[in-house]
């Protein structure tokens, strides 16, 4: 059987050393570059090595009254733009603990012009290419954030609006959703990580309306325990910690 | 027929390049009065225009003209002696502004059926003859709006909430009203200003298939099971217009019957052909002179629900113009009509690029991840190309509603939330506000002063702004932002932003 991982199609990542990966809980600090919208940049110190990273990069950017989970690679030759070790890729997940807001001058940094992820969703008045048939079974990876079923701008919107094209171009198709959450214990900064069980199926439910609101039959979605692999690694960028947070869906034409 | 601008005027205007553009059109309504009335039955021209305090207001309908008499859109097709023109007025840019409320009560006080009691009056429980009772509509151009409490889904069932709502106290006396009250109606009286009912191209246009404030897809209207805009009515209550025009037939014309299919047709029309922007400023002349693109004729022939960064033209561009103009053509024009077109094309540039850190905005802030703080500039919303609304559905909570932002309204209700789960990210447990604005409709505490982002065209004929009305004049829009998000605007900017206002 031939199947198609779409979502891994345009944005593929190079191999990273799990171990390399960086994983902490802090407060944010926004630094208050202007080079233009969307340019502050944002800083979080690991406690454990008193390190300041730059998590600008993140989808997820933090709110500054909230403690911040803060996961990604430092970036090789990204220079320091905003004062601090650059992550990249990265991820930021808000926390509920609250955080004292600090807010920082430029002091001299430039910080970053806005440049348009690549993962973005286009617009309806831009042409869509849509597949040939015989349309193929096709695979994809939804990711969220910690504790989050939220559908994250510029990340699982991405990957949701691609799920969904497909699913309403190769209609009808029978679509299976799995989701799934950290219920693992994890121990990040001193704190315990684990997301209740039932986040799993808070999560494949709203990937489920979100297929129903852009037109799939309701009658042709079914939300299952687990689906078999393989699925796409891609939206974790190599982040094997955030691995658990997603959904898969199946996608099957008739 | 009165010259639709005075000769000193005309003369600055061809001096200055305004010509064809600000010859008086054909449609001119000058020598009628301002103010339609119910089944008057006039013509409704394919070009008219109205002076206001900026210039001259032009709408374009689409294959024009109509005939008004016997449409519903201009017939009394209720009891209360209303139309849906009572309360859009084409001279207000299809809103309604206060000082047209203020001289049609001096004109005919409660007779006029803009006073109907049901929501031209503080409550219809008040004695109707007296001009404290619509005080709120008569100084401050708000229609009452009741919404049920709990919030009802489309089919009429109650939904659940995640707050509690008590009224602190209320100048209205509606909300503690023994008939129309919270405790014993279950409705809550809000108090907003009409809004436009023209450039629906626009409005109704959707950019993306998604909403990111909500994060899912647009919504769905529940009649039709397709996707909409979700930019209609502050509080975002209804997903199309047939929705808004059944529930408007209810509320403010005292209909009782829903309006039958040939009637929703004909107003559907009628609005969806209907263009509206300031056309002639009453200093820089013609505002599509010398290269510029104001008025209302490019909404008519321009592609709609383009983002301004991304597929459409950078908003407010239109006066691009002016900047370029070559020196050699700029002396020739007259000293004011210069400066104000310099001004309007410097506000556009203000309005794009002058940044500042928007700070605890939920619909901005909280819950896509902007970042709290996020640093951009007005365009961040207001980016539809033409338009300046929001591509996606631009419920956004500026504060205009809620302690502790709001300017003082002494006149307005006052309402305390409590939220009974999760705090408001940006207020906490207990939220004192005059309008929770969406979350009436959705019932969620964190939607508590959200509020559907307006269309900028045609501003200079409908003041006051804001849903509650609370800026009096453009000059108050700016000063509220600048207070709300600690801008730094120069006197100069302010200025110019004003002027760009005025000329949409």
């Amino acid at each position: 059987m031939r199947l198609i991982l779409l979502a891994s199609a345009t944005l593929l990542v190079g191999a990273k050393d799990a171990n390399d990966a960086v994983r902490f809980i802090a407060c944010p600090v926004y630094r208050d570059t202007d080079a233009g919208r969307k340019s502050g940049c944002w800083l979080a110190s690991d406690p454990a090595s008193g390190i300041r990273y730059d998590v600008t990069a993140a989808p997820t950017k933090p709110d500054w009254n909230h403690a911040i989970l803060v996961e990604g690679f430092v970036e090789a030759d990204a220079g320091d733009p905003c004062g601090g070790t650059v992550l990249g890729p990265a991820r930021v997940s808000v926390l509920e603990a609250p955080c004292t807001r600090h807010l920082i001058r430029a002091e001299g940094y430039a910080g970053r012009r806005f440049a348009l992820p690549e993962r973005n969703v286009r617009p309806l008045y831009e042409a869509r290419k849509k597949p040939e048939p015989p349309f193929q079974e096709a695979r994809f990876t939804i990711p969220f954030d910690y504790q989050g079923s939220f559908v994250v701008y510029q990340l699982t919107d991405y990957y949701v609006d691609a799920t969904i094209n497909y699913a309403l171009d190769v209609q009808p198709a029978t679509i299976e959703i799995a989701g799934h959450a950290q219920t693992t214990p994890q121990s990040v900064s001193g704190e315990t990580l684990v997301e209740p069980a039932e986040l799993a199926d808070t999560r494949a439910k709203v990937i489920q309306q979100a297929l129903v609101m852009r037109g799939v039959p309701v009658d042709r979605i079914r939300i299952v325990d687990r689906l078999p692999g393989p699925f796409v690694d891609t939206p974790f960028d190599g982040l094997e910690t955030t691995v658990p947070r997603r959904v898969d869906v199946r996608i099957r034409p008739d | 027929m009165k010259p639709l601008l005075p000769l000193a005027s005309a003369i600055s205007l061809i001096l200055s390049g305004g010509l064809l553009a600000a010859a008086v059109p054909s449609g001119n309504e000058g020598e009628k009065d301002r103010w339609w009335e119910p089944d008057e039955g006039r013509s409704f021209p394919a070009t008219l225009d109205y002076r206001n305090e900026g210039g001259t207001l032009r709408l374009l309908l689409d294959d024009g003209p109509l005939d008004t008499k016997g449409h519903p859109f201009f017939a009394a097709i209720g009891p209360n002696g209303r139309a849906c023109v009572t309360c859009h007025q084409p001279a207000d840019g299809m809103s309604l502004s206060a000082s047209s409320a203020a001289r049609q009560w001096t004109r005919k006080g409660a007779a006029d059926p803009l006073f109907a009691a049901s929501d031209g009056s503080n409550c219809p429980s008040l004695p109707q003859q007296l001009r404290s009772s619509h005080s709120l509509l008569v100084d401050h151009g708000l229609i009452r709006i009741a919404r049920p409490w709990p919030p009802r889904d489309p089919a009429g069932k109650s939904i659940g909430t995640d707050f509690r709502i008590e009224v602190v106290r209320d100048p209205s006396t509606c909300n503690l009203d023994p008939k129309y009250g919270l405790a014993k109606a279950g409705m809550i009286s809000v108090f907003r200003r009409p809004r436009p009912v023209a450039n629906f191209k626009y409005i109704e246009a959707m950019g993306f298939a998604y909403d990111p404030k909500s994060g899912m897809p647009l919504p769905v209207d529940p009649a039709t099971g397709k996707p909409v805009s979700g930019n209609l009515m502050a509080d975002g209550r209804v997903a199309s217009l047939e929705a808004q025009m059944r529930d408007a037939a209810s509320a403010h014309l005292g209909f009782l019957k829903n309006l039958d299919q040939q009637d929703i047709d004909r107003i559907l029309d009628f609005e969806r052909r209907l263009y509206v922007a300031q056309q002639i400023d009453r200093t820089g002349g013609a505002l599509d002179a010398a290269g510029a693109m104001g008025g209302p004729r490019m909404l008519q022939i321009s592609k709609a629900g383009r983002l301004g960064s991304d597929g459409g033209i950078p908003v407010w561009s239109e006066f691009e113009a002016w900047e370029k103009t070559p020196e050699a053509e700029k002396r020739k024009l007259a000293p004011e009509v210069r400066a104000f077109r310099d001004s309007v094309a410097r506000g556009a540039r203000v309005f794009r690029d002058k940044t500042f850190l928007i700070t605890d905005t939920a619909g901005i802030n909280s819950p896509i991840g902007f970042g709290n703080p996020v640093r951009n500039s007005c365009v961040f919303c207001h980016n539809m190309s033409y338009m300046g609304m929001d591509v996606a559905p631009g419920q956004v909570d500026l504060g205009t509603t809620n302690a502790p932002f709001a300017d003082p309204a002494p006149h307005l209700p006052l309402f305390r939330v409590t939220c009974l789960g999760k705090p408001h990210p940006h207020y906490g447990k207990t939220i004192l506000t005059s309008d929770p604005g969406f979350a009436l409709t959705t019932g969620k505490c964190a939607d508590v002063g959200r509020i559907t982002l307006q269309t900028m065209r045609g501003l200079s004929a409908r003041a006051p702004y804001f849903s509650n009305g609370s800026a009096k004049d453009l000059g108050g829009v700016i000063d509220y932002y600048e207070r709300r998000y600690n801008i730094g605007y120069t006197e100069q900017e302010k200025q110019d932003l004003v002027n760009l206002m005025r000329a949409l």
